[in-house]
């Protein structure tokens, strides 16, 4: 009887734990979806470098943008719509695209543009709501009698990669009042602070994080922990 | 010498920009009849824009974008089409830059051919402009040498 | 109307008086630089406003972005040249 007891026991810790390697599976298949748009990206980027296509596509690509938002800008400014204008227009948009198409989209590759556009679209409102919670906090600060700012120096370590997104998160810290960056050194941000509180949300990192979503950069961690805890749930089988 | 700034965000804020300032600047050649601008204006903000780019990110990086031999051939160029386009009228039997002489040629009527004339004038004040801008700021800034030319200089006074 | 926006551009002429003071007294030269700029930046307000109160406003905003255009530039050239005189 207790070897029954004992097999039964044995048989109900299986189920459980067959149960728990299910879960897991699903969980490793909702992560590997999610960050799966990145995937087929790199995936594309992977094919393309071995086609060999990258440089030429990327190119003509950035051109085009480039000479669309130009032109739509000397539309802007210009406000006559004759055919000798805009033949101007299309002639010195031209001039310029194809003399500085490269300075505009430094490094972007081939494919992702639509994608980093569409996420910028979707950081400016929460970037806006930031700026209006921030514009609060620091009018209190500085509106009450007793002032109690503590303003502060801190170096800030960056997860991000490359120049632009560098300087967006810059650039998004400096208009959300009570932070200013002075300089970006070796990756570091030097960030002047108002106050404690201010200081503490720079460092929780949610602005980073955003800022990274946006260009598609730091996000290699999930896949590479999908990949680690993969191998623990298939030693427990 | 102007050596290439540390700082990332000036280089690459100046990089998004100057093709918007470039851009600006051939809207004020253009528009020279309708608002304020013209010739000497537009070919400032360009020389502008082209000094920004040097300043911002060293002479060795932008030297490929602002060569000093073409920089010698657009200001020689913008006073040819000035000059040209004055000998143009006089060879078509009127005064010097009179503009409505170039009506015979371009089959329009005489207000068109005037417009069209300074317009053509002005674009090559701008080149001009622009080209003198950049070439002031470049002896002031290298000192007369430029950083290649001395090192070529050297070696051929250890050939001799 | 125009009597508001007269009275609104001579609040920041006076404006820009407070900051001159900073341009004459400051001490040091950064101090002279910001000061510049920030009287660069009012400028070019009272530029608009001067083109609402003559009724060109197309006109004065072609100016006003040239200055502030070279406003950027002579402030990053001034500070280029701090840099490389340190």
């Amino acid at each position: 009887m207790e070897v029954t007891l004992l097999v039964q026991a044995a048989d109900e810790s299986f189920t459980i734990l067959e149960k728990a390697r299910v879960r897991a599976v699903d969980l490793m298949n909702t992560a590997a979806k999610l960050t799966s748009e990145t995937r087929w990206m790199e995936e594309k980027r992977v094919r393309a470098i071995f086609r060999g296509a990258r440089e030429s596509r990327a190119g003509l690509q950035n051109f085009v943008v480039t000479f669309v938002i130009l032109f739509v800008f000397w539309a802007l400014l210009s406000g006559k719509y004759d055919a000798f204008h805009l033949s101007l227009g299309v002639i010195c948009t031209g001039v310029v695209a194809w003399m500085g198409h490269e300075l505009i989209f430094h490094n972007v590759r081939a494919g992702d543009m639509r994608v980093i556009a569409w996420r910028f679209l979707k950081y400016i409102p929460w970037l806006f709501h930031e700026i209006v919670m921030s514009n609060f906090h620091v009018a209190r600060l500085v509106l009450s009698p007793r002032l109690p700012i503590d303003p502060n120096l801190m170096r800030y370590r960056t997860k991000l990669e490359s120049d632009t997104s560098m300087v967006t998160l810059a650039n998004s810290i400096t208009l959300t009042p009570g932070t200013i960056t002075i300089a970006i050194e070796n990756g570091e941000f030097i960030v002047h602070a108002l106050d404690r509180k201010v200081a503490d949300d720079l460092n929780a990192g949610a602005m980073e994080d955003q800022v990274a979503h946006i260009f598609m950069e730091a996000d290699h961690i999930y896949i590479q922990d999908v990949l680690d805890v993969a191998r623990i749930f298939a030693a427990l089988r | 010498m102007i050596h290439r700034g540390e700082d990332i965000i000036i280089r690459t804020i100046s990089r998004m920009l100057i093709p918007f300032i470039q851009l600006y600047g051939l809207y004020v050649i253009m528009h020279g009849h309708y608002s304020p601008g013209g010739g000497f204006q537009g070919g400032v903000i360009l020389g502008a824009s082209l000094i920004l780019l040097l300043i911002t990110h060293g002479y060795h990086d932008a030297r490929s974008r602002v060569p000093e031999r073409v920089l010698t051939v657009f200001s020689g160029v913008g006073v040819f089409i000035y000059a040209g386009t004055g000998f143009l009228c006089l060879v078509l039997m009127g005064n010097f830059l009179d503009y409505a002489m170039l009506a015979k040629i371009l089959h329009t009527d005489a207000a068109h051919a005037r417009s069209l004339g300074i317009l053509s004038v002005e674009i090559g004040v701008g080149m001009a402009v622009m080209a003198v801008m950049v070439s002031i700021f470049l002896d002031i800034s290298t000192g007369g040498v430029l950083p290649g030319e001395e090192e070529e200089k050297q070696k051929t006074a250890e050939e001799a | 109307m125009q009597t508001f926006f007269l009275a609104v551009a001579l609040g920041i002429c006076f404006l820009v008086l407070l900051v001159l003071y900073r341009v004459v007294y400051g001490p040091g030269v950064f101090n002279r630089v910001a000061a510049i700029s920030a009287v660069g930046t009012k400028t070019l307000i009272i530029l608009l406003i001067v083109g609402f109160l003559y009724q060109r406003v197309d006109m004065f905003v072609d100016i006003s972005i040239v200055y502030a255009l070279l406003n950027f530039i002579g402030c990053v050239a001034v500070a280029k040249y701090l840099e490389m005189e340190r």
